[in-house]
């Protein structure tokens, strides 16, 4: 299939950015969307021009390295999918796409359509983990956790920090990462003694990154890749307040 | 953490939750606000009406629930301006293309367009019946004569439908905000959050839509 690319291009943090546009042909719709940009920097490598800068890893759906907003979709327009998952089946013959890198100010761009998320990196370090000494790996049965309050964490924790939710928010809040983060641990026994210190001080690090306040839209929820849900922004609303109201 | 109260409540979830108590708590104001002037329609000659605006206006305690009003009305508004902002900081560069993922409704997508509408619409509302003085010996007969106008019945009419569309996202977030949600009752709330900007702003819609009918005006 034939394609018609409106592509970000940004030298560099401090430069200014435009609107880039390839016609693309020879795109297979077996091919995810990261190998037609592949193909397009391919071609575009071969006339001496420089590549379009993109985020990518696993190229497996769990890294969460990948991006891009698609047609004004966070990580494009199939439900439940990373970027690197979403194959060119989901599109026709002709389409034009605009392929746009995650826009928050939190999120600064570094070339093209890659994008700095190490803001999220600075909220897990400000409680997105567990102090106490584990000590080796304890018995399966020492530490009795109820299935639901498992399932629950285990749902919580599908989430890969690809920042879709901040990308999709109309306020590019971090909310739904946070939250995901927040209730993966408050599900656990081990997460039990920095409960509260913890979303405290996860909530004042979003805050200081600049991200946006959340507005309930559930935009996050209908972008995220890995369908987290807004229950998780109601737990962490109601431990942030219970924490912040009768912490010591 | 010890007193870390302050700085808590007035990080960003915190100021929601200012925002949802405030919100929820005019609501309330507002079915009260609905129940008495539904009082216009029992009788012909307002007289029920106007012993209403009379029992309201001569209670001792009035100053003190203005007072509370105000705080609330005050306190919502400058949230929401103050949330407004910070949220249009995080996004200096907007998108070319911005799509709806499926979340948005005609309700979230415009809560500060209806949020400053109905902020307007309160100025004139409390210049209409409020501070105008010439008002206060038949009320009932005031607000026939200014719902029934073409003008009032349309300022009312568009302040009105800014209201009912503002409670259709307000009323579930508020409760979302305060961590008040669920999976098991989440739809309840979904519904009876619509339900509440339907009920509210329809009831309040039937004043200038009535009273500009019968009027003769139209």
């Amino acid at each position: 299939m034939k394609l018609t690319l409106n592509i970000w291009r940004q030298a560099g943090p401090e430069s200014e950015g435009q609107f880039e546009t390839h016609a693309l042909d020879g795109v297979s719709e077996d091919m995810s969307f990261l190998e037609m940009l592949d193909l397009l920097n391919q071609k575009l490598v071969m006339s001496g021009r420089e590549a379009v800068a993109f985020d990518h890893d696993c190229r497996e759906g769990i890294c969460g390295m990948c991006s891009l907003v698609i047609n004004g979709e966070a990580h494009g327009p199939v439900k439940g999918t990373t970027t690197c998952q979403l194959h060119m089946r989901s599109f026709s013959d002709g389409d034009q796409i605009v392929i746009e890198p995650f826009r928050a100010a939190a999120f600064p761009i570094i070339r093209d359509l890659v994008v700095d998320r190490s803001s999220f990196d600075s909220i897990i370090m400000a409680g997105g983990f567990i102090s106490a000494r584990t000590g080796s790996a304890p018995d399966g049965n020492a530490i009795l956790v109820p299935k639901t309050d498992s399932d629950k964490a285990m749902d919580a924790a599908a989430c890969i920090g690809c920042g879709g939710c901040v990308a999709a928010c109309p306020n590019a809040a971090a909310m739904l990462f946070t939250a995901a983060k927040v209730t993966h641990l408050a599900s656990l026994p081990q997460g039990q003694p920095e409960r509260q210190s913890r979303v405290l001080s996860m909530v004042k690090e979003m805050d200081e990154q600049g991200f946006g306040n959340c507005t309930n839209e559930r935009e996050c929820e209908a972008a995220c890749p890995k369908e987290i849900s807004v229950a998780t922004i109601a737990q962490m609303n109601r431990d942030y307040l219970k924490a912040a109201i009768f912490t010591d | 953490m010890r007193g870390n109260l302050g700085r808590a409540l007035s990080a960003s979830i915190g100021k929601k939750a200012w925002m949802a108590i405030s919100g929820l708590l005019l609501v309330g104001f507002l079915c009260a606000h609905l129940a008495g002037n539904l009082l216009l329609f029992i009788d012909q000659d307002g007289s029920a009406f106007n012993a209403y605006a009379e029992a309201l206006s001569s209670n001792p305690l009035l100053p003190a629930a203005e007072l509370v009003l105000a705080t609330l009305f005050i306190a919502h508004i400058a949230l929401g301006l103050k949330v407004s902002s910070q949220n249009r900081d995080a996004r200096k560069v907007r998108y070319r293309v911005s799509a709806n993922h499926g979340g948005r409704t005609p309700g979230s997508a415009t809560m500060l367009v209806t949020g400053v509408l109905i902020l307007v619409f309160l100025v004139i509302h409390l210049l209409d019946f409020r501070l105008d003085d010439s008002t206060h010996g038949d009320m009932a007969a005031a607000v026939r004569k200014r719902l029934g106008s073409g003008s009032g019945a349309w300022t009312y009419g568009i302040g009105i439908a800014a209201l009912g569309l503002h409670l259709s996202h307000a009323f579930a977030s508020a409760f979302q905000t305060l961590g008040l949600n669920h999976p098991k009752y989440d739809n309840a709330i979904q519904l009876a959050g619509k339900g509440i900007g339907v009920v509210l702003g329809l009831g309040f819609l039937a004043f200038p839509v009535i009273l500009y009918f019968s009027s003769g005006a139209a």
